[in-house]
């Protein structure tokens, strides 16, 4: 406190001479329209800028709760695709709501364990058998198919991903309708390799291949990648192409497991194919 | 005459001039003599700092009233007084002015050091007080020219005003 009024009483005329030229200074700026007119400016202007860098950092810290959030509206949307839904007998019976025969389920899951490095990579995602997911769901990212899950515990399941050598996916060439298989040749974790696509077809850069809904995994449709480089088999009436992958597994955060309500019924017919 | 109405005739005087003379002058655009500030600077040595930083501000005060620009004056009148103790301290010789119950002129400090002295407070106002005037940093070449010639045409009215009251000063000092 001494010291406080001591410094008061060394540096009275400097304190003084700032207060009064706060004061002259405040009513410069608060009484001349003009000088106000371009204080108001630059404050806004600068003031503007602040709050906006002061709200880019704050964003992050909601990210999280962003993503969260982006995620549940997706998978409400996704549930809410035509392609969710099988189709119903139009033909014996007039049926209204033809939304009703609910084929395909979304699920949201992050992943929280991935690789792309090795010949057999899996992915772990956050979501388990308590939550819905058993093994043989397919699992697609925002952009296309990413893998299966082959194991499921209480609230993790495992998830073979599309780049695994032992993964095979029944794909259909979107331009044409042409069924062939994507397999991952170990490569590289951007691309796969397109088999089985019959010579009499031309293949173009950029064909769309999608899931063909063959397997119980998948509904129909959902982009798998794009024919990147067609190569040649001279000795086979089939061709062989790269295609680009959708998904970037590199940077996968959040999935998609799907559940094939009608799953069980198909598989327990297809059991039943009396062998030759 | 005492110095206290001398002061105080003076004030009247130069409010007066600056007023109804010189705010009336507008030379090119360029040109706006503010000669009221030498009431301040003709102050006389001994004024205690706070009191003189607390006289010019009300000067400048005074004159913000008479034209209508709020704080204006008042802030480049408060730089000037608060200012000016440390350039008399920088110009006078050891041991101080001989004579400081006298106030500032070419007879007390040399005509050299006055010059000197009001060049530079009459040069620091016009500077603070042209800037928070014209208070657009996209023209400085106009801002500088107009503190330039301003603050020459002042030191032009202060050597007028020196011509008439000075100088009897100077002869009376010298008689007696």
């Amino acid at each position: 406190m001494r010291n406080l009024i001591l410094f008061i009483r060394r540096y009275f005329n400097l304190l003084l001479f700032i207060a009064i030229e706060a004061i002259c200074l405040s009513k410069v700026l608060s009484q001349n329209p003009f000088q106000q007119a371009w204080f108001l400016q630059f404050s806004e202007e600068w003031m503007g800028k602040l709050y906006q860098h002061y709200a880019d950092v704050m964003q992050y810290f909601q990210l999280r709760q962003v993503n969260d959030s982006l995620l549940a509206e997706n998978t409400r949307l996704r549930n809410q695709l035509a392609q969710d839904y099988s189709f119903p007998d139009t033909s014996r019976r007039l049926i209204r709501d033809t939304a009703h025969h609910r084929q395909y389920l979304y699920y949201p899951a992050e992943v929280v364990n991935n690789s792309i490095v090795h010949a057999s990579n899996y992915i772990t995602i956050h979501r388990g058998k308590l939550e819905g997911v058993h093994a043989n769901m397919g699992v697609v990212s925002a952009q296309g198919v990413a893998g299966v899950v082959v194991r499921a515990s209480d609230h993790y399941a495992l998830v073979m991903s599309l780049l695994h050598k032992d993964f095979r996916l029944s794909v259909r060439l979107k331009r044409t309708g042409d069924i062939g298989y994507v397999r991952w040749d170990g490569e590289n974790p951007a691309t796969a390799l397109l088999s089985d696509i019959p010579r009499s077809v031309t293949l173009y850069r950029n064909d769309t291949v999608v899931t063909s809904g063959f397997s119980v995994m998948f509904p129909p449709g959902i982009v798998v990648g794009y024919v990147e480089k067609v190569g040649h088999q001279p000795a086979s009436n089939f061709q062989i192409a790269r295609i680009r992958l959708a998904t970037a597994f590199s940077r996968l955060r959040y999935v998609y497991v799907i559940e094939n309500l009608q799953a069980p019924e198909q598989l327990q017919l297809e059991s039943h194919i009396p062998s030759p | 005459m005492s110095e206290l109405l001398k002061n105080i005739i003076r004030f009247v005087l130069l409010m007066f001039v600056q007023v109804f003379i010189l705010n009336n002058i507008m030379l090119n655009g360029l040109v706006q003599p503010y000669l009221y500030m030498l009431f301040i600077l003709l102050l006389p040595f001994q004024t205690p700092r706070w009191l003189l930083l607390i006289i010019g501000t009300a000067t400048g005060w005074v004159l913000d009233n008479f034209m209508h620009t709020p704080g204006l004056h008042a802030a480049a009148c408060a730089a000037v007084a608060y200012l000016r103790p440390f350039l008399i301290g920088m110009l006078s010789p050891q041991g101080g002015f001989e004579d400081t119950s006298r106030s500032p002129s070419p007879a007390t400090m040399g005509t050299t050091k006055f010059i000197f002295y009001a060049g530079m407070l009459v040069l620091i106002h016009h500077v603070i007080y042209f800037t928070l005037e014209v208070f657009d940093f996209q023209a400085p070449r106009y801002l500088a020219m107009k503190i330039l010639f301003s603050t020459l045409i002042t030191l032009l009215l202060i050597f007028v005003y020196g011509l008439l009251f000075f100088e009897k000063r100077l002869k009376r000092r010298s008689f007696s």
